[in-house]
């Protein structure tokens, strides 16, 4: 235990995408002291350098597998692939903020540290390969968003959607905790591809699981279906979702997602898949998931429908959202179908990322600068004075829907397979029919921007900055629907396998 | 089974203390008395690490809980002057929550007896630790490149965040133009 650690035995060369990331933050942190007041966009230059930095050290460790820290960093192209959807939030929300705040008068250097902080809690999440850091990412992701959330400060709404984000987060977290303990207590070990040898040695002597394992992987599943907001643990999402600035907003409902799938994937599919009450082939935690992925894609879909603000229907339709991925997680359940479901699920990801994003910059064009102007009726004959935005916007729509050509039809169509392959039939039609629910209230936007006679928007947030956003969600959503290989090749190389010890 | 000795019956001592405290925590209405019931849970949690053979992390328990944290909240509560006494807040759902609370509370007390004292518990008891974990073994953890020096850094950014993020949440707007 004495023996002082040279640094070449934590083996840092590939962790550099994350390390690099929260050092840059820290150094943004100190830079940002002496950038004058009235020119903070230059905080949100150096904040979308980094990114980028990080962005192609990680293209470079992308198909490395390989282990960090003595086993609790792992490298391997599953974390890879999700720090692109990360980095990729991170640098739109940027482009989304930069002119937002400062119209509404919000400009501050440390909203961009925070992003950097919170993205380095979403890639950690996906590296961790033991329950204590996926914890301590878990609140690395969480902590800054809480602060983001309530960041427009003296504005009640913003004030609201912090503390019940923070309250509940908090709640969360704690059961997380409770449910890591419970499966140290069980497995004797908080490092994953330990805990999958002994969940592993168990099933092969043919005993039952312990009871302790089962409830303590219930209650992870409790703390990580907060953060990705599933039913039944989805209360807070659209009040938290209103009152944040848009740009926050826009970066929480897939930045927290991600990082909370990325930790729910590594911790079910890669340590418990063997996690099974008896000689079936089912995972013990299948039809857990399956019922929470089933009351997720109903309640999300039919309560967007009533919605008259745009940032509360795009809430219960990220909470749907998080549904069809839960529909991957269970079929991952299924012996066999682990790799399958989980390709399925970060390509599922990856088109949600760019269509979401863009539907949010869409959003904070036409928001006013004093955050209101978010309502339905404000898409009113926005066809007529935006007409490209509004096309875009239409595009958006259709592929939340999943209308072939669009990123979002080829992201549903792998997890209805994998589903159906699984042989969890019933959810996959389930997944279907509530897809039709969900045009719905996605094409009564369109309904609202093209056929409706009304002034139109003039939709001033439109700058150049969130404009160019716009084109790069819009290109992120439209080529991969036509040609799918673009995404799908990237996922080729991820394996479930559980790496290093 | 278990052996009556002096660690037993200072576990069921200190057991009391820790339930007992929790309990007065969540039954007063006034929370300063909340905030000193708390306190002697937290020093029962002190207790257990004593029994467990980690007087380290006894002792910074108690100066930090008890120490800091506890009259951090009696302070809060003293600067808050009308939050002292509250009134009962329960919206309709509470009958759901306590079915819910009630249930996992029996699956965790099954799911903790069963091993121990169910059938094939083991026959013979294994002791908790053998070396006594003092101030060295926990740094040597913590800084340790097979310990845990990753959610060590890791936390260290989280705290930077966190303060960061304090002060931006915390600060006056006026102080600004100065």
């Amino acid at each position: 235990m004495t023996d002082i650690p040279v640094l070449a035995d934590l083996n840092l060369a590939w962790t550099w995408p994350v390390v690099g990331l929260g050092l840059g933050a820290t150094l943004l942190l100190v830079a940002d002291l002496f950038i004058p007041r009235d020119r903070k966009q230059q905080t949100a230059w150096l904040a979308l350098a980094i990114l980028l930095v990080s962005f192609l050290l990680n293209l470079a460790a992308f198909p490395v597998v390989d282990s960090a820290f003595f086993g609790m960093f792992v490298v391997d192209p599953f974390s890879a692939f999700l720090n692109l959807i990360a980095l990729t939030t991170a640098f739109i929300s940027i482009l989304l903020s930069v002119d937002y705040l400062q119209r509404s008068g919000m400009q501050r250097g440390e909203f961009y540290a925070l992003i950097l902080f919170t993205t380095a809690g979403v890639m950690l999440m996906g590296h961790a390969n033991d329950l204590v850091v996926v914890f301590v990412s878990l609140e690395l992701l969480s902590i800054p968003l809480y602060i983001l959330a309530a960041f427009r400060y003296p504005d009640v709404k913003s004030s609201e959607s912090g503390m019940k984000y923070l309250v509940l987060g908090a709640f969360a977290s704690a059961f997380f905790v409770f449910g890591a303990a419970l499966i140290y207590g069980a497995t004797g070990s908080t490092s994953l591809p330990h805990i999958f040898e002994v969940v592993a040695r168990g099933f092969a002597a043919g005993g039952a699981p312990e009871l302790l394992l089962l409830v303590g992987t219930g209650l992870v599943l409790v703390g990580l279906g907060f953060k990705v907001a599933v039913v039944p643990f989805h209360m807070w999402t659209p009040d938290v979702y209103e009152g944040a600035p848009t740009p926050v907003t826009a970066f929480m409902s897939v930045g927290a997602k991600v990082g909370g799938f990325a930790a729910l994937l590594r911790i079910l599919v890669f340590a418990l898949p063997v996690l099974s009450t008896g000689a079936v082939e089912a995972s013990a935690w299948q039809q857990v998931v399956s019922l929470i992925a089933a009351a997720t894609l109903i309640l999300g879909n039919v309560v967007a429908i009533a919605q008259q603000n745009v940032k509360r229907l795009l809430a219960y339709s990220s909470i749907a959202h998080a549904g069809y991925i839960m529909m991957a997680l269970a079929a991952a359940g299924h012996a066999g179908f682990g790799e399958q479901a989980t390709r399925a699920a970060l390509v599922y990801m990856l088109a949600y990322m760019f269509t979401n994003l863009g539907a949010f910059a869409v959003a904070i064009a036409i928001e006013k600068g004093d955050g209101s102007g978010s309502d339905l009726e404000q898409f009113v004959g926005l066809g007529r004075s935006r007409p490209l935005l509004a096309g875009i916007m239409a595009f958006f729509m259709l592929s939340l829907t999943g209308i072939p050509l669009t990123a979002g039809f080829i992201g549903k169509w792998l997890i209805f397979q994998v589903t159906i392959e699984a042989g969890l039939v019933p959810l996959a039609i389930l997944g279907v029919l509530t897809s039709v629910v969900s045009a719905y209230y996605y094409i009564g936007i369109i309904v609202r921007m093209f056929l409706r006679e009304g002034e139109g928007d003039p939709a001033a947030g439109g700058t150049g900055l969130v404009n160019g956003a716009v084109y790069l969600t819009f290109a992120g959503t439209l080529l991969p629907g036509i040609f799918p290989y673009l995404m799908t090749d990237l996922t080729r190389v991820v394996s479930t396998t559980p790496v290093g010890g | 089974m278990i052996e009556l000795n002096a660690q037993t019956i200072a576990f069921a001592i200190l057991s009391v203390l820790v339930l007992g405290g929790g309990l007065g925590v969540v039954t007063t209405r006034n929370l300063v008395h909340g905030a000193l019931w708390l306190v002697l849970s937290l020093l029962g949690v002190a207790g257990y690490f004593v029994l467990l053979s980690a007087p380290f992390l006894a002792a910074v328990q108690v100066l930090v809980y008890i120490g800091a944290i506890a009259i951090l909240i009696v302070f809060a509560v003293m600067l808050t002057r009308s939050m002292t006494s509250l009134g009962e807040v329960r919206n309709r759902q509470w009958w759901l929550s306590a079915i819910t609370v009630i249930l996992l509370f029996l699956l965790l007390a099954v799911g903790i007896i069963l091993p121990v004292w169910g059938r094939g518990a083991p026959g013979e008891v294994t002791s908790l630790s053998a070396t006594v974990g003092g101030a060295v073994e926990l740094g040597e953890a913590l800084v340790a490149g097979d310990g845990f020096v990753l959610p060590f850094e890791v936390a260290s950014i989280l705290l930077t965040a966190a303060m960061i993020g304090a002060i931006v949440v915390a600060r006056d707007e006026e102080d600004e133009g100065a």
